[in-house]
């Protein structure tokens, strides 16, 4: 098994975290599952960046939290994007897709 | 927002520390959990998901470090933590954090009471609004009263008419100011009070109070309306008099006060702050418009110039141009009164000028006076808090390596020399902020010492010691580099410091370079001391040889009375001589007094009046110091303790009437008749038409009267009451001189006793001791010297201090070594010898590096010696043997114990 995990691009985890959150409330561990699942196993992050990033979202009133019980009764902090945040994920995605934009017009020159 | 929360949270996390860490825990603990499941559901057993998970994730308490790190407040716990550590290690040793909290103390407070002088000496405005927009127009402090072109052509002083020309010319002054450049001294009395109280004065333009921009506490402040001819009298009343004699009762505004026999309405009382417009002791406690000067004539005369001017110049105006502008104002108002300025001075008036300065302090009188003292201090200040320093980072390094192994151990478990050292640095920051605080008591305590020593003699000194806003800043800033200064040293040797070296045992691992560096700093502290010490022997010597000079009058058993005018107390020409003859006969009679005498000033009470003078037969000369004069009555030269060196004094033969004498000093008949006897000539004042007024009946001895340093001034004296027929007397008595057998200070009742029944409106404005009124010359030699001797002290003893701790932590650290040299045979002077000598060389080179920095310091100091030279070998030898000797008594306690040891139990030691 060839492994194809690549490093996030700076600066993007939030982002990205934002955006797996912007469908549902889900706690640590199911953001970090997310993440590994729908960029198919490109990604994958480990508990150190992750919750030093949910830290710092929350600190910055992009996410709230809550405790919850899990689907098998275990207790868990989920987290939901705030009105803030579903803001700064519009923003981030559209400055991101710019990006991405102008990158791939400057790789395709020739 | 964000930010708020940001805050919160880390508060949160800071207050509720163990809560949110056992929340952060729960939620790992889930998420390990929650991925060991789905390992297992992929068919791992449990022990191998577990194994799995914790590879793929990493331990879960650097995970939880990790989070807690990258909030803001885990910085402030470790400091927190840092501090928290360092207080609890300096509790362990008390005396030792006692020692060296007691030893910044004196430093920073010495400091720090220093800065509290400077600051308000050199840097704070006067407490007026907008002080900025304040400027003089004038760049020295020439007083008080002058004709004709001013020094270097720099105009200070300004007549009436001449201000009131600027005034009104120069439009770029929202107002301009004057006021006498110098106070009255009044005699004050209520409607209720038997007697006058004296007080000090000051005569300021209508305009002065709006000019500074300042609101009455109560009544009102002058108006330009009140400073005319016609206006009633009225007067402001300082706020610290109004305070202090009137216990701020509002019923004063209103009343009204005899101010020199001339009824003065009290108008208002000025804001608790306001001294005036010069910082000085004993300012102002009235003031009165320049309308109710009693010497009219000084308000008419274009030719008196006696005003300092100040104005507040308008917003956004460029002074250049405005000072510019009042040069060409002084040139043209000169032009159209030519006969101000004598004719031999004529050339002189194309140089006139005005230079405009900032004011925002006002009149830098104390600034100019006091700028060099308070460099000097400022300088020994930090000599000895350079000391401080250097004897705390040796008694920090000192303990540093009795604590290698906790040192050792927390690098060897994985502690960073990074925080090794902050840790270090906490705790040096920690004790230099003991020492800062503890330092402002100290500095509290010292400013008021220094402002005693400073003003000797003086009732009120407009300056608080209390720590202002800016002392407390400074303070602060100070402890903190002090405690960056000695902490550096400890911090750096431990970070150097091996732990493999330190575990293994071996005690010694450090001494060979920590010791190293405690003998540089043991060097560094006697050479900063000889400085010190040096600087202290000079100053004091300098002190001693100008209070103990020949002054040319005796101080012992004498006593100056001073009066206030007698103008003031209804006394009119006609009336002088029926006072004077009972002054003279009843101030004898008063027990104790074995002999009295009147004149218009006496020595070195500051006071000097100087005139050019024609000899007859000579041609006019009058070029040079105009001599100095003053009137004496009977018995003067003998009550003050001259001696007549050649003729007769003058006596009370000397009256009105008979034929008119002068007596002069040794200078005079030295520069006037360098070749001839002066005896026998006659001479005048001012021009030839006088030259034939007073004959020379005696020579004196040179009696020093106004420069404490210089030579005495050529002076002449007259009798009390002998003028040219027809012209006014000048110059009334102002003081009395006492030769009393009995303790000066228990006379001062009878004195003043006696002055009443003579007359009751007589004040008396002091009384002081001969020796007293001369001291108050030396003020501020006074106060560098003591500074310096009390500096140096703490010098000395801190660099034993050191020394002693050095030397003894050599001793412990060489037990081993000393034993093993006893078994080999050393014998106990061998083993003095080998610990003295290295506390020798530490001095020895300390002495040598220091002591041509003292003598560079000697060389800085010459101009505030008096007959000691910079280089003074006596001082520079007696203070090297006492520091090598206190040193050697200091390092020898140690020596002694090291022969001591017992060379069995030495090698069983460690």
């Amino acid at each position: 098994m060839t492994d194809k995990r690549s490093a996030i691009v700076q600066g993007t985890l939030d982002m990205l975290i934002l955006k797996t959150l912007a469908l549902e409330p889900m706690h640590g561990y199911g953001i970090a599952v997310r993440l590994e699942q729908k960029s198919q196993g490109a990604f994958r992050i480990n508990a150190g960046s992750l919750f030093v990033a949910l830290q710092r979202l929350q600190r910055e009133g992009l996410i709230k939290d809550e405790w919850k019980a899990t689907e098998n009764g275990r207790r868990a902090k989920y987290y939901a994007l705030t009105h803030q945040g579903r803001k700064r994920l519009d923003s981030e995605t559209r400055e991101w897709g710019r990006q991405v934009a102008a990158i791939t017009r400057i790789l395709e020159a020739s | 927002m964000p930010r708020l929360r940001k805050l919160l949270d880390g508060l949160r996390s800071l207050l509720w520390g163990q809560r949110v860490s056992r929340e952060l825990d729960e939620e790992l603990k889930t998420f390990m959990e929650m991925a060991t499941e789905e390992k297992m559901r992929s068919g791992m057993t449990r022990p191998e998901a577990v194994r799995a998970v914790r590879l793929e994730q990493g331990s879960a308490e650097v995970t939880k470090e990790n989070v807690y790190a990258s909030g803001w407040e885990s910085g402030v716990e470790r400091i927190w933590r840092d501090i928290r550590f360092g207080v609890r290690s300096l509790r362990k040793s008390p005396v030792f954090s006692a020692v060296i909290v007691l030893t910044l103390t004196l430093g920073i407070g010495a400091n720090t009471a220093i800065f509290t002088l400077m600051n308000a000496v050199m840097l704070e405005s006067l407490p007026v609004s907008n002080p900025t927009q304040l400027y003089r127009l004038g760049d020295n402090n020439n007083c008080c009263s002058m004709t004709g072109t001013q020094d270097g052509g720099s105009f200070v002083l300004y007549s009436h008419p001449l201000y009131e020309y600027l005034r009104d010319h120069t439009s770029e002054f929202e107002q301009l100011a004057a006021f006498a450049s110098y106070l009255e001294d009044l005699s004050v009395r209520g409607p209720h009070d038997s007697a006058s109280q004296p007080y000090k004065g000051e005569f300021v333009s209508g305009n002065y109070f709006q000019m500074f921009g300042i609101q009455p506490s109560v009544g009102r402040l002058l108006t330009p309306s009140d400073d005319s001819a016609t206006a009633p009298r009225v007067a402001v009343m300082s706020y610290r008099t109004w305070q202090k004699f009137y216990a701020l009762d509002p019923s004063v505004v209103g009343s009204t006060l005899d101010i020199d026999g001339t009824g003065y309405t009290i108008a208002g009382v000025t804001t608790p702050q306001f001294y005036g417009d010069t910082l000085r002791s004993d300012p102002p406690d009235f003031w009165l418009p320049l309308a109710g000067e009693p010497e009219q004539w000084r308000l008419q005369s274009a030719n008196v110039e006696w005003l300092y001017l100040l104005g507040r110049l308008k917003g956004g105006i460029n002074p250049d141009a405005v000072q510019a502008r009042l040069t060409v104002e002084l040139q043209q108002w000169l032009g159209s009164h030519r006969d101000v300025i004598p004719q031999r001075d004529w050339d002189e008036i194309p140089r006139q000028h005005i230079r405009l300065t900032r004011a925002a302090r006002g009149v830098e009188q104390m600034q100019t006076d006091y700028s060099l003292a308070l460099r000097v201090l400022a300088t020994l200040s930090t000599l000895l808090l350079l000391i401080a320093c250097a004897n705390v980072a040796n008694l920090m390094l000192g303990r540093g390596s009795d604590h290698q192994s906790q040192t050792a151990v927390r690098l060897a478990l994985g502690g960073t020399r990074g925080r090794l050292v902050s840790q270090l640095l906490t705790e040096s920051l920690l004790l230099a902020v003991a020492g800062g605080v503890a330092g402002l008591y100290v500095a509290y305590a010292g400013t008021r010492a220094l402002l005693l020593l400073a003003f000797r003699g003086a009732h009120f000194i407009p300056i608080s010691a209390r720590p202002s806003v800016a002392v407390l800043v400074f303070a602060m800033l100070l402890s903190l580099a002090t405690g960056i200064v000695f902490g550096i040293a400890p911090a750096w040797m431990a970070s150097r410091s091996n732990p493999a070296d330190a575990l293994r045992g071996s005690g010694r691992a450090l001494t060979g370079r920590s010791s190293t560096v405690q003998k540089s700093l043991i060097v560094v502290q006697v050479s900063l001391s000889i400085v010190l010490l040096v600087g202290a022997g000079l100053l004091t010597r300098s002190l001693r040889n100008l209070e103990g000079q020949q002054f040319g009058f005796v101080t012992d058993g004498r006593l100056i009375v001073s009066l206030t005018s007698l103008q003031a107390a209804g006394y009119t020409e006609e009336k002088l001589p029926a006072l004077y003859e009972r002054l003279e006969e009843r101030l004898p009679q008063i027990p104790g007094v074995l002999s009295a005498s009147l004149s218009t000033y006496s020595p070195l009470e500051g006071n000097n009046w100087s005139e050019y003078i024609s000899i007859q037969g000579k041609p006019p000369d009058f070029s040079g110091t105009a001599p100095s004069w003053l009137r004496v009555g009977p018995h003067y030269f003998q009550t003050i303790g001259t001696r007549l060196l050649q003729g007769r004094l003058i006596d009370e033969r000397d009256r009105p009437g008979a034929p008119q004498v002068a007596v002069v000093n040794d200078a005079f008949a030295r520069r006037f008749f360098p070749k001839e006897n002066p005896i026998g000539h006659y001479f005048g004042m001012t021009d030839i038409g006088h030259s034939g007024d007073y004959e020379i009946v005696g020579v004196v001895e040179d009696a020093k009267y106004q420069d404490t340093r210089g030579p005495a001034y050529p002076t002449f004296f007259l009798p009390l009451l002998q003028v040219h027929a027809g012209e006014p007397v000048r110059g009334w008595v102002s003081t009395i001189e006492l030769h009393v057998a009995a303790r000066p200070e228990n006379l001062e009742p009878g004195i003043r006793q006696a002055i009443s029944e003579i007359d009751p409106n007589l004040t008396v404005l002091r009384v002081v001791s001969f020796r007293e009124q001369v001291a108050r010359n030396f003020n501020q030699e006074r106060l560098i010297a003591r500074l310096a001797e009390v500096f140096g002290m703490l010098a000395l003893i801190l660099a034993c201090v050191g020394l002693y701790g050095v030397t003894a932590y050599v001793v412990t650290r060489r037990t081993n070594e000393i034993g093993i040299r006893m078994a080999l045979g050393a014998d106990r002077r061998k083993v003095l010898g080998l610990v003295l000598r290295s506390a020798l060389l530490q001095v020895g080179i300390g002495l040598a590096l220091g002591i041509p920095v003292a003598l560079a310091t000697g060389l800085g100091l010459a101009s505030q010696l008096y007959r000691v030279k910079s280089y003074d070998p006596a001082i520079l030898i007696l203070a090297a043997v006492t520091l090598a000797s206190c040193a050697l008594l200091a390092a020898f306690v140690p020596a002694r114990r090291a022969t001591k040891i017992d060379p069995l139990r030495a090698l069983r030691y460690e």
